[in-house]
Parts: C-alpha cells; sequence; structure tokens
C-alpha cells in the first residue's frame, strides 16, 4: 500500500514536470515578426504601401516604416498585439490601429504585410514564413574529416 | 586558538590583502567595481552553494560539478535551437538538465563509492571523461542523430554545434524581471531571491533525517555504517544533489553572460566555483554558505582589478590576466597540500597516541608482574 502510495506520488510529480514543459514550450516560444509595407498584388487587386507606419509593441516604438521599408520585432508565445500609425499619404493625417495576430507556432521568422493586413485580408495573404538563411562559409570546420578546435579558449575571457 | 583561526582564516586574509593592494592600483570607480561584484554574485553564487553537500557528506570538492553544467549547456542548446525565449526557456532548460544530471550523478556518485578517500582526483578524471562523450553528443550526434534545426547554432557541415551558441534572446532575462537600482548598482533581486531560497534549502536540509545522515558520513563511514544508515546511498544522493544544481546554476550562469561557449565553459566553470569556496576560507572537508558569499567577492575582485593592476604594474594586462589564473589554481593546489597535510599530522598524532597508550599498558603489567 505504501510502495503503492509513493508511485503515485511519483507518477504525479513527473506528470506535473511534464505539464510544466507543455507549458513552457507553448508561452515561451519565439518568434521575430517582420514587417513589411510594401504594396502587394493579390487576387488581382492591387494593395499600396503607405507613406508611413510607424509600429509600436507595449508602448514602444519598434519600427518606423516609409514605402518599400522592412522592420521587425521579437515576441514570445502565440499572441502578437501591436498598434500601428499609419500616415496614407504625404501631409495626411496619421490614424491608429491596434491589432491582435495569432502566431503559427512552426514558424520562427513571420513575415506581415501591412498593407494586406489593414485591409482586412486573410492570413493566407498578409502572413508569409520568412527563414534567415545562414550563409555557409567555408571553413576548416565544414569540411569532412577535419575536426573542430576545442582547445582554442585556454584562459577564460571572463567568469 | 590564535593559531587555528589564523590557519583558517589565512586564505580570505591573503586575498584580502591582494584586493587591498590592487584595488587602488586599477583605478576603477567604487561604483563600477560595486556594479560587477553584485552582477557576479547574481551570476556564480548558486553554482558555488552547489559544492556544499558533497564536502557536508565528507566527499570533498565536487570537481564532478561540470557534468552537471554540461547537462545544463545541453538543455540550453536544445532550448535555443526550439527557440524557447525568455524565463519559459529557463524553465525548461533546466527541466531537461535535471534526468540529465541525474543520471550522470548516479554514475558519478557510484564510481566515487569504488574510490573512497580518492573522491576529488577521480571526479576530476571523471569530469574529462564525461566531458569526451558529451563532445561526441554535442560535435557528432547533435545534427545527426539528435534533430537540430537552425543553422545558427549548427556547424555548417550539417552536425554538431558551433563554438559559441547565443542566448541573446535569454540574456539577463532573470536578472531583469525583477531588478533595482540604488545608488547606480544594479541589483537583480529576483537572482538573489532564488539564491536565497537555496541558501535556506540548505540549512533546512542539513537538520533533516537525509542531511544528519550525510554529516554522519561524512564525519565517519565506519560509524555511520554501524548506526545503520546505507553510507554508499547517501554519498550518491549527495553527489545526485550537487550534479543538478550544479545544471541548475549553469543555466542562471549563462543567461547571465547571453552565450554558451559550448567546448569550454563547464570545464572553466569547476575550477572556478571550486577555486572561490576556497578562497572564501572553506576548506576540502568544511564549508558553509558564508564560505560562498565571502569568496565569490574576494575571489571576483580580484577577476576585476587583476588586469587593470596588472596593466599598471607591467605595462601589459595579459599578465595580470595569468595572474589571475595561475591564482585559481594555486589557491586550489594549497587547500588540497594542506588538507593531505593535516589529515596526515591527525593520523600521525593518533598512531603516537596508540603508541603511547600501549606502551603504557605494558609497563603497567610488568609492573603488576
Amino acid at each position: 500500500m505504501k510502495e503503492k502510495r509513493k508511485l503515485i506520488f511519483r507518477a504525479g510529480a513527473l506528470l506535473i514536470v511534464l505539464l510544466i514543459a507543455a507549458a513552457m514550450m507553448v508561452i515561451g516560444r519565439g518568434h521575430t515578426v517582420y514587417f513589411d509595407n510594401k504594396t502587394l498584388e493579390y487576387e488581382g487587386q492591387s494593395y499600396e504601401a503607405y507613406h508611413r507606419v510607424d509600429v509600436y509593441v507595449k508602448g514602444e516604438r519598434v519600427a518606423r516604416l516609409g514605402k518599400r521599408d522592412r522592420g521587425m520585432a521579437e515576441a514570445m508565445g502565440q499572441k502578437f498585439s501591436m498598434t500601428l500609425t499609419v500616415t496614407e499619404e504625404k501631409g495626411a493625417e496619421p490614424e491608429s490601429y491596434d491589432v491582435s495576430l495569432t502566431l503559427p507556432y512552426n514558424m520562427d521568422g513571420i513575415l506581415i504585410n501591412v498593407p494586406a493586413l489593414l485591409n482586412g485580408l486573410t492570413a493566407d495573404a498578409y502572413l508569409s514564413e520568412l527563414e534567415i538563411v545562414v550563409p555557409e562559409e567555408e571553413t576548416e570546420e565544414s569540411q569532412e574529416g577535419e575536426g573542430v578546435d576545442l582547445m582554442e579558449e585556454v584562459a577564460p575571457a571572463d567568469i | 586558538m590564535k593559531n587555528s583561526f589564523l590557519a583558517k582564516a589565512s586564505v580570505p586574509l591573503m586575498f584580502i590583502l591582494i584586493c587591498a593592494f590592487c584595488i587602488p592600483i586599477a583605478g576603477l570607480s567604487p561604483s563600477y567595481l560595486a556594479n560587477e561584484i553584485v552582477t557576479r554574485m547574481g551570476r556564480n553564487s548558486f553554482l558555488i552553494l552547489s559544492l556544499l553537500i558533497p564536502i557536508m557528506a565528507g566527499m570533498g570538492l565536487n570537481f564532478g560539478m561540470t557534468l552537471g553544467a554540461m547537462a545544463g549547456e545541453i538543455g540550453l542548446i536544445l532550448v535555443s535551437d526550439w527557440q524557447i525565449v525568455g524565463i519559459p526557456g529557463m524553465v525548461l532548460a533546466a527541466i531537461i538538465s535535471i534526468p540529465i544530471s541525474v543520471l550522470l550523478g548516479v554514475f558519478c556518485g557510484k564510481i566515487l563509492n569504488q574510490a573512497k578517500g580518492r573522491e576529488m582526483i577521480t571526479s576530476y578524471i571523471m569530469s574529462f571523461f564525461i566531458n569526451g562523450i558529451y563532445q561526441l553528443v554535442v560535435l557528432y550526434l547533435m545534427g545527426s542523430v539528435i534533430p537540430i534545426k537552425h543553422s545558427s547554432i549548427k556547424l555548417p557541415r550539417g552536425y554538431g554545434i558551433r563554438n559559441t551558441v547565443s542566448l541573446l534572446r535569454m540574456r539577463q532575462h532573470l536578472d531583469n524581471l525583477i531588478a533595482i537600482k540604488a545608488g547606480g548598482i544594479k541589483i537583480p533581486v529576483l537572482t538573489f531571491i532564488i539564491i536565497g531560497v537555496l541558501c535556506v534549502f540548505i540549512i533546512w536540509f542539513r537538520k533533516t533525517k537525509l542531511g544528519q545522515d550525510m554529516r554522519a558520513v561524512g564525519q565517519d563511514m565506519e560509524v555511520a555504517r554501524d548506526a545503520g544508515i546505507n553510507v554508499e546511498r547517501t554519498r550518491i544522493i549527495s553527489i545526485v544533489m550537487s550534479t543538478v544544481l550544479a545544471g541548475i546554476g549553469m543555466i542562471i550562469y549563462l543567461q547571465n553572460m547571453g552565450n554558451i561557449a559550448t567546448y569550454s565553459s563547464h570545464s572553466q566553470i569547476g575550477m572556478f566555483c571550486i577555486a572561490a569556496l576556497l578562497v572564501g576560507g572553506a576548506s576540502v572537508d568544511r564549508a558553509s554558505i558564508g564560505n560562498v558569499f565571502l569568496g565569490v567577492i574576494l575571489f571576483h575582485t580580484m577577476f576585476i582589478v587583476a588586469p587593470r593592476a596588472g596593466a599598471y604594474i607591467t605595462g601589459d594586462s595579459m599578465i595580470g590576466e595569468y595572474f589571475r589564473v595561475f591564482v585559481s589554481y594555486a589557491v586550489i593546489t594549497v587547500a588540497l597540500v594542506m588538507y593531505e597535510t593535516s589529515k596526515r599530522k591527525a593520523k600521525s598524532a593518533a598512531g603516537e597516541q596508540l603508541a603511547r597508550a600501549q606502551e603504557e599498558e605494558e609497563n603497567a603489567g610488568k609492573e603488576q608482574a
């Protein structure tokens, strides 16, 4: 009986740890959100880029976009809220829009087309994945059969 | 009594003198120095505290803490690849590191049980052995067997992890979550709360049945065994606890640094944590929480001021750099020599006492005859 109770407690503790790990994987998922202020052609219609777009995340301006500009912000979790202050034409009054998005879990870099988003198009139109490709340098490390120098740091830089 | 105090406090006193000599020469502002010391206290204290439990169990300085550090690094590498950032990333890395640390701790504890009385050298060599396995995993299995998606952490050849992994999206998240600025000094309150909780845990743990068992084992293994304590199991638990805490400590340390030196962080950290503890006045068989904090302050003050002082005195900052590395190794060597000498002295004193007792007994027998 005592052994059984011990086993139940252990299984319960393991389950709780696994649940915490799962929760951390969801709430801690990091994304890089890129904003494009570019004209988009979609289903035969053109959605023009704005004269200026200011992007605010948590009250802080993270990007100021002119036509054909791209900005970015770091996000954690699947919910992403931002405020877009849009100036449609030069000299026009800026208008603010509060936008909330659900970010796809499997995407690291998410590209959002601002004109498509503000014109109420579907996520297929305004959201796409942006993959950052790290340029493959031809180094000794990449050569087959050659090792990596692991002992290069002898004295510590800082502890 | 006075001599005994001086012998115990000789290393901290020496470091106080070194610091007192180097601080004015280095010419660093008091606020900068205080800021650096506070940062390093937050960064290192948890790791150094992980060394206390094996000392309590009489297993000396646990050079095997690097095993836990490796587990923490593996957790962080995986979390970086999965793009889990901030505090959740740290928690997840800790959850991943714990089973690895437990496994390594049990393995290490079992080996150390086969090498009683030679725990330190065994754990030191053990850390090299496990480092080889770590390199096999990180350099060859990650990317080929263990899926690694991001090319930013993978070597260009397609498998293996780069020499440095960035933790930029985790950097100082714990330190900054609750931080206050007092007189230009940033105090990472949450990190200190976590360190404080560990200190309270250690104090509480000493009073528990297991803690008392560990102390008994540390005092005398044979007496503890006669008292019904499972000596081997108790020793393994102490090493497992130390390894797990070292893994978590390494995560706290690396989140402050903001990057992982994949192949060298863990080996350096073991040496410097042990050196800091010894600088704080601890010895191979006796260490307290006070030693940890005194050690961090003195050792890291020396670390901060030595390069500048070296540059001022010799015109070459590398002299100061070499000096601080030299001192780290020297303090460990001196502590080990002192421990061995005192052990031999105690052994020969006990032998002499026994011989005297035997002689007296023989004389008494002769007189009676």
